[in-house]
């Protein structure tokens, strides 16, 4: 893993956040090189105790957020909006204020994020999780 | 809502279920309250036919619980609403029932009168005697050849088929057309008392007639709910005659529901989606679904990164999106998540 090309990036995380290394690893390295989006950071999503992804697909200019998490783990509600709650907060304080680049780009749409379900077989899934009450696309 | 001259649709409770009987108050709760039920009613002869239910109309409890708290129906506990009837009131009854028959028996009388008059009569009663001699002959040629092939066992088989197979002629007939073949005396099945076995007393004393019983009991006159109706889920809960909501989760679905409610949306059983509720943006009849909804009781209950999966899938399969309803009790506050597929990975 150390000789990784992900590893320097991902090392604070991994030591701060040890249990959920493996997903953070698993859904960076997924995004990076499989997905391929670009601008790819990694934040310190505290309210999850993890490491969070934020990027975009290629050739857009939307900014996406991806928190990974493992299928054995166990959620709740709260910490999905906890998620929420901080992603969102960061990104209002000015250092990341994309609203009125997003608007143009996606319309009014509600905040959401990308749910990056892990296994240990290293298969992945991402889900859309949309605040509020959203109507699925026609 | 605040329909002030609209009287309160009774919801009639049995067993801790809200039933709807009055076909008008089933509009009503569907047009004006936006709340659908699901119809159970079956034919009393045709209770396995479910394409065409009718009334009665039963509640899911939380929608009962919203529309009582709406004020828009009360809870009558049905089965205290029926009084001792009194002696006057059993009399006007059995003398409504009497009249009932007299007129019907009239009625048949002037028929049977008029029928019997006619010439039509003559010639059905020759097709019968002929029909009947078919059937006789229908039955020797059988029994031959059950003969001809042999097999004795199978010989009774069809001669019982066949003579149980063709219609016995009624009693009346009979008479009329003395045809002595008919041996209704050694039957031996013991014979249901009808108007044949007393002869002398012919059909003049007893035709058929139909007893009516009312579709609706609430004619009667010892029908009182006036005792027994709640108007606020506490007081039909002091009574014992409602329990819901009791639980965290009852309380959440009731919640939910009730804010999904006040956006104008429609809630049906969500079962056949692996939901609470199937939300609908209109009317069920005239709109499909958007959402299949979860409750989730509380912000700290478990959520599986599978269930988000499952539903997930299902949703994007069905151009559904999964909501995820978190309800907060000490807030008494719904927050929501919509779940699709992510379209990648």
């Amino acid at each position: 893993m150390e000789l990784h090309p992900s590893f320097p990036v991902l090392s604070p995380f991994i030591s701060k956040y040890p249990r959920s290394s493996a997903s953070l690893f698993q859904t960076y390295n997924d995004i990076v090189y499989a997905q391929q989006w670009q601008d790819v950071e990694v934040l310190d999503l505290e309210s999850c105790s993890r490491g969070a992804i934020k990027g975009k697909k290629r050739d857009t200019e939307e900014m996406l957020y991806v928190v990974p998490c493992s299928l054995s783990e166990t959620l709740s509600f709260g910490w999905l909006q906890g998620a929420f709650a901080q992603i969102f907060r960061t990104r209002s304080n000015g250092e990341e204020f994309l609203a009125a680049e997003q608007d143009s780009t996606a319309g009014a749409n509600p905040p959401f994020i990308y749910l990056a379900i892990t296994t240990q077989d290293a298969s992945i899934v991402y889900y859309k999780l949309s605040q509020g009450i959203v109507k699925p696309p026609v | 809502m605040s329909d002030s001259e609209a009287r309160p649709v009774a919801l009639r409770v049995a067993n801790k279920t809200a039933y709807v009987w009055d076909v008008d108050d089933i509009a009503t709760l569907r047009s004006k309250h936006r709340i659908c039920g699901v119809l159970t009613g079956t034919l009393p002869h045709l209770s396995q036919q479910n394409v065409f239910l009718g009334v009665p109309l039963v509640l899911m409890p939380e929608e009962a619980v919203l529309l009582v708290e709406t004020g828009a129906a009360v809870l009558v506990d049905d089965p205290k609403a029926y009084l001792e009837p009194t002696i006057p009131q059993l009399q006007k009854w059995s003398a409504e029932q009497q009249e009932s028959i007299r007129t019907q028996l009239a009625y048949t009388e002037t028929k049977l009168a008029k029928e019997s008059a006619s010439p039509g009569r003559a010639l059905s009663e020759e097709a019968l005697r002929k029909r009947k001699e078919r059937e006789e002959r229908k039955k020797a040629q059988a029994a031959l050849a059950a003969k001809a092939a042999g097999d004795e066992g199978l010989d009774v088989f069809a001669q019982e088929a066949s003579s149980s197979s063709s219609p016995a002629p009624t009693p009346n007939e009979a008479e009329r057309t003395s045809t002595p073949s008919v041996s209704l005396p050694s039957d031996p099945r013991p014979s249901t008392p009808s108007i044949s076995t007393d002869p002398s007393k012919s059909s003049s004393s007893l035709p058929p007639y139909t007893i009516v019983i009312p579709a609706s009991a609430t004619s009667h006159e010892w029908y009182s709910p006036e005792s027994c109706t709640y108007t606020t889920i506490e007081a039909a809960r002091e009574a014992g005659v409602w329990d819901y909501p009791s639980t965290l989760f009852e309380r959440a679905r009731c919640g939910v529901f009730k804010d999904l409610w006040k956006q104008g949306y429609f809630m049906g059983g969500g079962i056949k989606f692996g939901g609470e509720y199937l939300v609908y943006p209109g009317d069920p009849l005239r709109y499909h679904s958007h959402f299949a909804a979860t409750v989730i009781e509380s912000p700290i209950a478990s959520l599986r990164p599978m269930e988000i999966v499952a539903h997930g899938r299902l949703g994007t399969a069905t151009k559904k999106a999964h909501l995820l309803c978190g309800w907060d009790d000490e807030k008494k506050e719904v927050s929501y998540l919509s779940i699709e597929w992510a379209g990648f990975g």
